[in-house]
């Protein structure tokens, strides 16, 4: 592959990672949501129309579109957020099937089937790097925050959670509006680097994707969907030499493979801590240590939460 | 007048389809707990497979349609001992096999577009009867009529596995408690087994008759299959065969009365949207769910 074509391919992976940790802010409070997409297309397309009809600078722009993307969030979650898990994954697939008939058929806001072109220059290094700093940063702060360990405890169990006090219905709300803000940066930037947007733009295909990469990259810390992203779209690049049409046989099969015998991911703390554990465990007795931890039970991402 | 009774009857064999692939989506999901996305690559292959067999070898249709059948059937045993299996001895929740499903989908996917190619193709002609069946004003093609029988045999069929035999005593015991039901005799396994192959089939006999249908087969063929039949099964309430059979042929019907009467661009909006308000009313389903706890 030439430079040029790997810097395409890193910037989409960039891209990617922020739709992942769009699905992550609320998998993280046990809810299975595809609502990420919709919550991108809606910025994305809000983005296009107000660069170009309104006038406004880019920047502005994209701040206005993580609000509102925030805002959709908030509705959504206020609408929604009651359902149980297999009705809510199904209300969010819906709410992404419609946003695409409401595209098609708003073609002097969307450009409908023919989409739309995307004036301002986001699509830069600069703005990529510096969008996912920050989300990454805002995420690895929320991590070790109340509202961090509130989100373990909903995802663990619900039920304990709200003996502890902490209301579930209001955690999952908040983890709603950041995957509001987060789906709405990354439709953005999305938009951006594509420079063109149409109907199948935001589609199902890229919510199965980016919550494929959660999974692969480990959906129990910020960086597994950050990982999991890169490594998801990356991949596909380098065995299309070898593989062809065939390239994403490889990555299905990774992704079956990863779920049984890697259940928590590429990145997974608490599998880093056990090691770490051993090793100085190891160290002190001067080896031959018994292995602590290697008898755990097979995990789900969200644990028994809500089914 | 006419043309609504002509839009009520395309909207029942359209919503049969649907329907068809809503029951074997139903078994899959509520007996085995598993969200299958992989399920409607079943019927592109089931679709697949079978115009393959007509269009290279000349196969009569109808033993075509049954291969295509049975190769779904094999597809569902296939993923199920492949990804499931080792998932339900890990003892995973309710999560892990979706993600499972997914890697299933992106494979069988692949491989369909790689195979089938990007554009439709359709049955040769004359390996069907295509000539509609005329009465009083009315127009029905018999892939329409083919649809709906073949939904009553397959509801029928089904409910009469499930209540009133040996294995659909087994299957709902090993639905309700894996455990309790392998002491008393039953073998868990191949029960799954033979449930994965039933909803394969199912789901690869309704990709043959949207096939046939939209006179269409393409490799995403089973992408609305798979939408329309989890809104059916999510709104007809889980893991109750009949109340998916029900709304499957409802979302037929609204497809078609909606693309008739306001506006064919919004067809699918107007589908998803009332199913949407539906959740929102009635959390559980309209007909209330039966809850089945897997141990």
């Amino acid at each position: 592959m030439s430079t040029a074509a790997w810097l395409t391919t890193l910037q989409f992976a960039g891209v990617s990672a922020l739709f992942a940790l769009a699905i992550y802010a609320s998998l993280w409070t046990g809810v299975l949501s595809l609502a990420p997409v919709f919550f991108g297309a809606f910025s994305a397309f809000t983005f296009a129309y107000i660069v170009s009809s309104l006038g406004l600078p880019p920047a502005l722009a994209f701040a206005i579109c993580i609000v509102l993307g925030a805002v959709v969030g908030a509705i959504t979650a206020a609408l929604l957020i009651r359902l149980e898990s297999h009705y809510l994954a199904m209300a969010t697939i819906a709410m992404v099937l419609i946003g695409r008939v409401l595209i098609l058929n708003m073609p002097e806001l969307t450009g409908g089937a023919t989409g739309t072109r995307v004036s301002g220059d986001l699509g830069s290094w600069l703005w990529l790097i510096g969008t996912l700093v920050v989300a990454g940063y805002v995420m690895g702060r929320l991590g070790s925050s109340r509202f961090g360990l509130a989100a373990d405890a909903v995802r663990e169990d619900p039920a304990v959670a709200e003996t502890l006090g902490v209301s579930p219905r209001r955690i999952q709300f908040v983890g709603m509006v950041i995957s509001g803000a987060l789906g709405g940066a990354a439709g953005v930037m999305q938009a951006s680097f594509l420079q063109y947007i149409g109907p199948d733009t935001f589609y199902t295909h890229l919510g199965f994707v980016s919550l494929a990469a959660v999974v692969l990259g480990g959906a129990f810390y910020w960086l597994g969907p950050i990982v999991g992203a890169i490594v998801f779209t990356i991949l596909p690049e380098i065995l299309r030499g070898p593989m062809g049409e065939y390239d994403r046989v490889v990555t299905g099969v990774l992704l079956v493979v990863i779920i049984i015998y890697m259940p928590r991911g590429l990145v997974d703390m608490r599998r880093m801590r056990l090691l770490r554990a051993k090793w100085a465990a190891r160290r002190k007795r001067g080896g031959d240590s018994t292995a602590e931890g290697a008898e755990r039970p097979h995990e789900d991402i969200t644990a028994g939460a809500r089914s | 007048m006419q043309l609504l009774i002509q839009q009520l009857m395309n909207g029942v064999a359209l919503g049969s389809i649907y329907a068809i692939f809503a029951v074997g989506f139903s078994l899959i999901m509520a007996r085995m707990g598993i969200l299958n996305v992989a399920h409607g690559t079943f019927a592109t292959w089931g679709a697949l497979s079978s115009y393959w067999l007509v269009s290279q070898f000349g196969v009569n249709f109808w033993v075509a349609l049954l291969a295509g059948v049975l190769f779904a059937g094999i597809l569902g045993v296939a993923s199920d001992v492949l990804a499931f299996e080792p998932l339900r001895r890990r003892k995973a929740g309710t999560f892990a096999p979706i993600i499972a499903s997914i890697g299933i989908w992106i494979v069988l996917l692949t491989v369909a577009e790689a195979f089938a190619g990007p554009s439709a193709t359709s049955y040769p002609a004359g390996s069907v009867q295509t000539e509609a069946f005329r009465i009083g004003g009315l127009v029905i093609l018999p892939a329409q009529l083919y649809s709906v029988i073949a939904l009553i045999i397959v509801v029928t069929g089904v409910h009469l596995l499930l209540t009133k035999t040996r294995f659909g005593a087994a299957v709902r015991a090993v639905s309700s408690d894996t455990r309790s039901a392998t002491i008393v005799g039953v073998n868990a396994r191949n029960t799954l087994i033979a449930v994965a192959f039933l909803a394969g089939a199912i789901a690869g006999l309704a990709g043959v008759l949207a096939a046939l249908a939209d006179n269409n087969v393409s490799f995403n063929l089973g992408e609305a299959l798979l939408l329309k039949g989890f809104a059916a099964v999510v709104v007809g309430g889980w893991g109750d065969i009949r109340g998916a059979a029900i709304v499957g042929v409802a979302i037929g019907v609204l497809e078609v009365m909606s693309a008739q009467y306001i506006s064919s661009g919004f067809r699918d909006a107007i589908t998803f949207g009332i199913l949407l308000l539906v959740l929102v009313a009635w959390p559980r389903g309209i007909f209330r769910e039966r809850q089945f706890v897997r141990a």
